[in-house]
């Protein structure tokens, strides 16, 4: 072939290619932009609960052709970034991918603390965010109407322990928690839940996260002899008081811990035997449904490991409504922000309305490890067994 | 009485362990003036070390402390050689290796932390070992925090004592003392600070076997301890690795004493409260000369 013939056939390429390109654009990706700790203290609770289901998410839809808008199947493209467990990252990464990358849609990022710095922007650029890992009532009185905090409000869990307390006669308690948002928001609700039922509270102490040592506090509840230790805390010390709590000897009737109890590694780590009893912060098992036991098969087989017992199901709703708005209302943020507004969905972990940010349809639960699950113990009707009450002494 | 045991016995347990990682540091700082503010990373890679060795192989982590400590010490030559030889030869004064170490240190702590991230993850890891509780005189531990502790002070004393009675010991205390006289009487420190250096990452890396078996672990454990090594040493004494010893068993005592009379929420105004008055009575340290 000679020279000119080469020139001329890769201009009458770009030429064809120009006229294709308008018809090529309505096939390019659906662009979902997001910011998560992929490193730093953050990251600890996001590889476990968050970006882990987003990515199999985009791989499943894709694996199907796409998502659904206005009849037409398109790919999804991820765009993630590392927020370095951040919070200016966060928000900087957010303002980019909204204002400056003009995504089509975001993911929220991991924790109470960082969807609060984002949720301005969100109603700013009018981007809906579904968060599976905020909650607190400050966050829902901010009337954000593109803010939907998938999680069950501090109040709600507390009152289904504070209920499960009173249906076993549980009549005092001692309280440890983080000195965090999240302890005071949910000592605050707890609180409020064992006054009004007349749960007496012998003792409460706070601490600093990062604590390393709390066997002088555990050894002066011990003394008071309470019947439940409710420790409000976050993984390190979740982990943390079981060990110590053991090791002084101190074996309540009932003992909860908050975050990390559902981390499937809780229990590798501590030992099943261990933590036989231990009560936490849960929302579902394999057990809970059909659905449920399908994306834990589905997660196990992707990541080789079991996804948490609390969260990572609800990370997982906020998915399957967004790809059901989406698919309803198209790529119009505003009408998918109205759709998600006004109607239910079905997710794995049952039927979810909300009212204003909050997700009114999930109900608190108390959740047990029993034999090497993470059991729903209470209410009655969600339980997959029976509870285990009085905790078994430590093994 | 056992009640007080117990808590002074807690106190020294967090206590021996910050000694180790903050001997490690001091014997960096002091010798060389290298202010390795990585020294939490190498402690998180010898946590990650062991937990592995552990893990696949099912050696006791206990006997893959020596093996731990040779890995970091190589790797210590190695990253003396490439990060800290250049620094230590062509600085004008102390004041300059200071400033310059600390931007390596920066440097090294986020290459370091984002390798483990790549290989292993953001994922809590961990194994139980002797998570089992015992009793001694009335009062009651977790067996691998005795361990933990054991070997710990074990380790300190016998730095302390190679420092002491060996001929190299004395070449570092001799440089530690005044650096030109120790070269005018021959003492080479081509050779004793790559050693030396490398001598700290493995007490770092021996720490971090050592938290592994009681806590778990992730890539971003290791920053808090420099924290708290800095304020051991600063109390202590810079360049006094007796100092770094006793002050950790201070400021273990100080937290577990004043959690319990206190606030848990009160430790960091605790610990600073301690590293304010001692500085404020002597301000070069508790045993600096």
């Amino acid at each position: 072939m000679k020279l000119g013939t080469r020139i001329g056939t890769a201009l009458l390429g770009a030429l064809l290619g120009a006229l294709a390109a308008p018809a090529l654009a309505q096939d390019k990706p659906i662009t979902i932009g997001y910011a998560i700790a992929r490193t730093g203290p953050w990251s600890i609770g996001a590889q476990v609960t968050q970006e882990p289901n987003y990515i199999m998410w985009a791989e499943q839809v894709n694996a199907a052709g796409g998502l659904s808008v206005g009849g037409k199947k398109r790919k999804i493209e991820l765009i993630g970034v590392d927020d370095r467990s951040n919070m200016e990252t966060v928000v900087r990464s957010y303002e980019k991918l909204m204002a400056s990358d003009k995504v089509d849609l975001v993911l929220p990022p991991w924790g109470t603390g960082a969807n609060f710095a984002v949720m301005p922007l969100a109603q700013k650029h009018g981007y809906p965010m579904l968060s599976p890992t905020a909650t607190g009532r400050k966050l829902v009185a901010m009337k954000n109407p593109y803010f939907f905090a998938l999680l069950q409000q501090p109040d709600r869990m507390m009152d289904a322990l504070a209920e499960f307390m009173v249906a076993r006669k549980v009549r005092t308690a001692a309280v440890i928690h983080v000195d965090e948002l999240f302890g005071l928001e949910q000592f605050t609700a707890l609180e409020a839940s064992m006054k009004a039922k007349g749960i007496q509270i012998l003792e409460v102490k706070s601490y600093p996260i990062g604590v390393k040592d709390l066997a002088p506090v555990l050894k002066a509840i011990q003394a008071k002899n309470p019947d439940a230790l409710i420790a409000l805390s976050y993984p390190p010390d979740t982990f943390l008081t079981t060990g110590q709590t053991k090791a002084i000897g101190f074996n309540p009737a009932l003992f909860y811990a908050a975050v990390g109890t559902a981390f499937p590694f809780y229990r590798d780590k501590m030992t099943a035997a261990t933590v036989e009893g231990v009560m936490g912060l849960g929302t579902w098992n394999p057990k809970t449904s059909a659905a449920a036991k399908g994306y834990f098969d589905r997660h196990v087989a992707r990541w080789k490991k079991e996804p948490d017992r609390w969260a990572s199901a609800h990370a997982w709703a906020g998915l399957q409504i967004l790809q059901k708005a989406v698919e309803k209302a198209g790529l119009d943020r505003k009408k998918i922000r109205d759709y998600i507004a006004a109607n239910e969905f079905d997710t794995i972990i049952g039927k979810i309305r909300f009212r204003g940010s909050e997700n009114v349809s999930t109900p608190g639960v108390v959740s047990q490890w029993q034999n090497g699950e993470f059991e729903v113990v209470w209410p009655p009707n969600l339980a997959t067994s029976p509870a285990l009450h009085p905790k078994p002494r430590w093994n | 009485m056992g009640f007080w045991l117990e808590l002074a016995a807690s106190g020294l347990i967090t206590g021996g362990i910050y000694a180790v990682v903050a001997i490690g540091l001091n014997l960096q700082y002091g010798l060389m003036r290298i202010m390795n503010i990585s020294h939490g990373e190498f402690l998180m890679l010898g946590a990650y070390l062991t937990w592995l060795a552990h893990t696949t192989f099912g050696v006791n982590p206990f006997a893959l402390m020596p093996a731990v400590a040779a890995a970091l010490f190589l790797l210590g030559l190695v990253v003396y050689r490439f990060c800290f030889y250049r620094i230590a030869r062509t600085a004008p004064s102390v004041e300059v290796i200071e400033a310059r170490s600390l931007l390596v240190g920066f440097g090294l702590m986020f290459l370091v932390q984002n390798v483990v991230y790549l290989a292993w993850g953001a994922d809590l890891r961990g194994y139980s070992y002797l998570a089992e509780p015992v009793e001694i005189a009335g009062a009651r531990f977790m067996a691998n925090r005795l361990a933990v502790f054991a070997f710990a002070v074990a380790a300190s004393l016998l730095l302390l004592a190679l420092l002491r009675w060996t001929m190299i010991g004395k070449a570092v205390r001799a440089m530690m003392q005044s650096p030109t006289g120790a070269q005018l009487v021959g003492i080479d420190t081509g050779v004793l600070h790559p050693l030396v250096f490398g001598g700290g990452l493995a007490l770092a890396g021996v720490a971090g076997g050592l938290l592994s078996m009681v806590y778990e672990i992730s890539p971003s454990m290791g920053e808090p301890y420099t924290i708290t090594a800095l304020i051991v040493i600063t109390l202590g004494g810079l360049g006094s690795v007796g100092g770094s010893l006793i002050g950790g068993f201070i400021l273990g005592l100080v937290e577990a004493f004043g959690m319990h009379f206190t606030s848990p929420s009160l430790k960091m105004v605790l610990s600073y409260g301690v590293l304010v008055a001692v500085l404020l009575a002597r301000p070069r340290g508790l045993f600096s000369r």
